[in-house]
């Protein structure tokens, strides 16, 4: 009996130093688990950059930028980056150039339509053409097949009644302004 | 015959004496001792908590979902690449070069130890699986993969919080869905 007892004690410290060596030997290790998520969207953006030839815009890299052409006549000086670009009998043009950049994410698109249009009816004695196109109070397409992520230069043409005030001409003296929408949809 | 009977009494009693006798001294005599023998291993082992960042809140800092725990969410909102847009505002978004951007937060890893020597532990992360193409996440500036381990640090100190930032970069060709992975963190004492 007491033999037996010394059999079973000898095989339980021999599986002990088996199993448990091992499990003594390795280093302890801890694990942790982050569950990230993000919900990515698709979307399209456009934003207006000053042009090296242009006028220096205000909040330029925004989608909300300002064009100031200063004071303009047919024959007097001009601000830096504006140039005349006719002057005839009835009326006299006036030119600067801007960037705009459209940048898309998530689309299965490689060109985008450029459209814009007048937010409001302009003063009296103006007329205003982006890339030659005339502008309206409805939207008119300006370019069609325009690449993304560069900067697009386009020519702002204000053309200008040569009429004296109240006579079909524009006010004298007095700042005017008005506002372009631009719209970029993806082709 | 009288005398005789009178002897038997006295025997008797005698008899009954040392048997009560007996049996008194018998009660302190019958006690036994046991004796329990205990065994048991003690092994060293450390353990992973991620919890939120002292600056959690603060942009570059969202909160951890059961923070304190080894298993936590972070919820990095929606973005997009036109327009910076992403709609988080604890999440630090930024474009990458030209045509990626990246939305990122921060937190903290603590492991502790217990019953250990070691000096230090080694950190490694692994995602649960594959990204979309054009699809990245990292912690800090090591890209994980779902292929293995990648390790994140070699000797960091146990019981001192370890802040690790996690970064998900997306192209902008990438179709609009959910990204998500579970991201596993492993420490192991060196």
């Amino acid at each position: 009996m007491k033999k037996h007892s010394v059999q079973i004690r000898i095989m339980l410290a021999a599986a002990a130093l088996f199993f448990g060596l091992p499990l003594l030997a390795q280093n302890p290790t801890a694990t942790g688990v982050i569950n990230a998520r993000l919900t990515h969207k698709n979307g399209i953006a456009l934003v207006f950059d000053t042009d090296p030839s242009g006028v220096t815009l205000g909040a330029a890299g925004t989608s909300a930028a300002t064009l100031n052409f200063g004071t303009i006549s047919a024959f007097g000086p001009l601000a830096p980056g504006v140039t005349r670009t006719s002057v005839t009998a009835a009326n006299y043009t006036v030119r600067t150039v801007f960037d705009v950049q459209v940048i898309q994410g998530g689309l299965n698109s490689n060109t985008y339509t450029l459209s814009a249009q007048l937010a409001s009816a302009l003063p009296t004695g103006f007329s205003f053409k982006i890339d030659g196109v005339t502008l309206a109070n409805g939207a008119s397409n300006i370019q069609t097949n325009a690449a993304y992520n560069v900067d697009v230069p386009h020519n702002l043409d204000l053309t200008v009644s040569t009429a004296a005030p109240g006579a079909g001409g524009p006010a004298v003296g007095t700042p005017l302004s008005t506002v372009i929408n631009f719209q970029a949809s993806a082709n | 015959m009288k005398v005789s009977s009178i002897n038997g009494l006295v025997l008797r009693t005698a008899a009954l004496a040392l048997l009560m006798l007996a049996a008194a001294t018998g009660v302190s005599a019958q006690a036994s001792s046991a004796q329990l023998s205990i065994n048991l291993t003690v092994q060293s082992s450390i353990s992973l908590v991620f919890n939120d960042n002292p600056n959690v809140g603060s942009v570059g800092f969202c909160p951890l979902t059961n923070p304190g725990t080894n298993n936590v969410g972070l919820d990095l909102g929606s973005a997009s690449f036109p327009g910076n847009f992403h709609s988080s505002t604890c999440v630090d978004y930024a474009h990458v070069g030209a045509s990626f951007y990246e939305v990122s937060s921060a937190f903290d890893v603590l492991v502790t130890k217990s019953n250990s020597s070691s000096p230090s532990y080694r950190l490694a992360a692994e995602i649960s699986s594959a990204p979309p193409a054009n699809v990245l996440w990292l912690v800090n500036n090591v890209t994980l993969s779902s292929t293995g381990f990648t390790t994140l640090d070699t000797t960091d100190a146990f019981g001192r919080p370890v802040t690790k930032t996690l970064r998900l970069q997306v192209r902008n060709n990438v179709p609009a869905q959910i990204l998500q992975e579970t991201i596993t963190f492993l420490a192991t004492a060196n």
